[in-house]
């Protein structure tokens, strides 16, 4: 124990740790009426790193070399001690990443939590998402299955339908006119660099936002008070409230251990849910398989593309719904974040949640 | 003033306990975690590898070097006399640089640090502290068998 103190005196010392902790863990107050809803985003957090660490391992025995792609991940899952676990602990945890992410911000949207003034934090929260589904599908043509790579032939093709520049970006993304040896090429260089460091540098900016601004009183509850706008910078403070070390930290924890439970659980027993028989076949460019589907996550976009007659509408309303909803901080500028004041958001948030299910149950089955 | 230190003495044990519990369930999911991963960075085919290898007896002339990979190492099998085969590794045993067969004066150099081996193995001259590993040989008509 004497030891244990002289180390953390010395470097106390020369860093201040015990002031920087206490400051923001044990001093650190949350709302008393917080929620686990809040706790998605050390879940996203801890998931991500799972993601990370993993993929850091596949990169070990994955070669990006369309000859060569899909004997190494079949390598990986059949030969390399553990290759199995690591691999579908990646490629299901995406998944669980995502469901994790989409929730996160359903309860963000749900809580008014993205109004003023943390337009910034919802922002930067959105971004990731979509760098997220970036990720995803960078991800998805690398085994380089049957399922990867139509699948990537289907999701890129969809960029035909936007007018003039179309065809000449879906050539750079693809880098040619089909999908072959560049595209996984490039798919690699952002699914491995480019975008983690796009994300990194936005999660970044989206924890300083949080941390900076304070986090935001859940809604509800007879004492809850709408914000009062004023025009100085303030951090939210909550003299009664709970520390976040170890009150808060422990449901955090908890949830974590719940999801990490959710993914291994999958990954033991069920990972067909997430990988079909298609991703066990090495792609073959002269023969689609029949009904090549998306993930989950982009079968509701796929339906909205089948539902119109035109492509380029399609498009257009699913570019408007992500605009939209990027923006939403500076469209709704209303002080109220009490759902039960405010019917007309939550039918429109009901409404779009039903829809977004309803299209993606419907795009599985059509 | 008793009751306070009895207090302060269970709250010392209770959390002592709790350490302890947090410590252990913290242990083996730890090494649960771990071992997999270092198996993962160990597979098979990289420490074990065929016990014999067999060269044509072809490739190796009389006062000529064969290299090959054995046991994940490479080695070097040497026709010194018409028909006397040495079979070594060809690991320099100074700093694991590959050892050359210099044919001109039937004898091993290491690259690296100007270390000498005679074609049995044996240390002539330059930093390496122990002779190269020799490794057993059989010989049959036209197949040398190393190991």
């Amino acid at each position: 124990m004497a030891i244990n103190k002289k180390i953390i005196d010395y470097i106390d010392l020369r860093l201040g740790i015990r002031d920087l902790l206490q400051k923001n863990l044990t001093e650190y107050l949350l709302p008393r009426n917080i929620n686990i809803w809040y706790s998605l985003g050390a879940a996203t957090i801890a998931l991500f790193a799972v993601q990370f660490i993993t993929g850091i391992f596949l990169l070990i025995y994955y070669i990006p070399n369309t000859e060569q792609a899909f004997a190494s991940v079949q390598a990986i899952m059949n030969e390399i001690p553990y290759g199995w676990l690591i691999r579908y602990l990646h490629a299901i945890g995406a998944n669980v990443v995502v469901l994790v992410l989409l929730l996160h911000m359903l309860s963000a949207l749900f809580m008014s939590a993205y109004k003023r003034p943390r337009e910034f934090t919802w922002l930067f929260g959105f971004l990731i998402f979509m760098v997220t589904l970036g990720m995803c599908l960078t991800g998805y043509l690398l085994p380089w299955s049957q399922l990867s790579y139509w699948a990537t032939t289907v999701a890129t093709d969809t960029m035909n339908a936007v007018p003039l520049i179309g065809e000449p970006l879906l050539q750079v993304l693809r880098g040619g006119s089909a999908v072959g040896q560049y595209t996984l090429g490039r798919f690699f260089a952002l699914h491995v660099m480019g975008l983690p460091l796009i994300f990194g540098l936005l999660v970044s900016a989206h924890l300083f936002c949080v941390r900076r601004i304070g986090v935001s009183r859940p809604p509800f509850g007879p004492d809850y008070r709408p914000w009062e706008p004023n025009d100085e910078f303030q951090h939210e403070e909550y003299p009664d409230g709970i520390p976040f070390f170890p009150n808060y930290t422990a449901e955090e924890v908890a949830v974590i251990a719940f999801f990490l439970a959710l993914t291994t659980g999958i990954t033991y027993f069920a990972p067909w849910i997430f990988l079909p028989s298609d991703a066990f076949t090495p792609a073959d460019p002269f023969v689609t398989p029949e009904h090549i589907k998306p993930e989950w996550y982009f079968l509701a976009s796929y339906q909205i593309l089948k539902v119109f007659p035109n492509e380029f509408f399609g498009i257009l309303v699913q570019g408007v719904i992500i605009t939209f909803l990027l923006f939403l901080p500076w469209i709704d500028r209303t002080h109220e974040r009490r759902p039960a004041k405010r019917p007309i958001f939550v039918a429109l948030f009901v409404l779009g949640v039903v829809g977004f299910v309803g299209l993606t149950i419907w795009g599985h089955f059509s | 003033m008793d009751a306070d230190v009895m207090e302060e003495k269970q709250l010392k044990r209770r959390r002592a306990v709790i350490v302890s519990l947090l410590g252990g369930i913290g242990s083996v999911l730890t090494a649960g975690i771990l071992w997999p991963l270092w198996r993962f960075l160990n597979p098979p085919g990289t420490t074990g590898e065929e016990a014999t290898v067999s060269i044509p007896r072809e490739q190796v002339g009389v006062g000529q070097a064969h290299f090959f990979q054995y046991q994940g190492h490479a080695a070097v099998v040497v026709q010194n006399a018409p028909g006397e085969f040495t079979a070594l590794s060809a690991v320099c045993t100074h700093l694991s640089c590959i050892v050359q067969w210099q044919p001109d004066k039937k004898d091993f150099l290491c690259p690296c640090h100007a270390g000498r081996f005679t074609a049995t193995g044996k240390v002539i001259s330059g930093p390496p502290p122990r002779p190269l590993p020799s490794y057993p040989v059989t010989v049959s008509e036209d197949v040398i068998v190393v190991g």
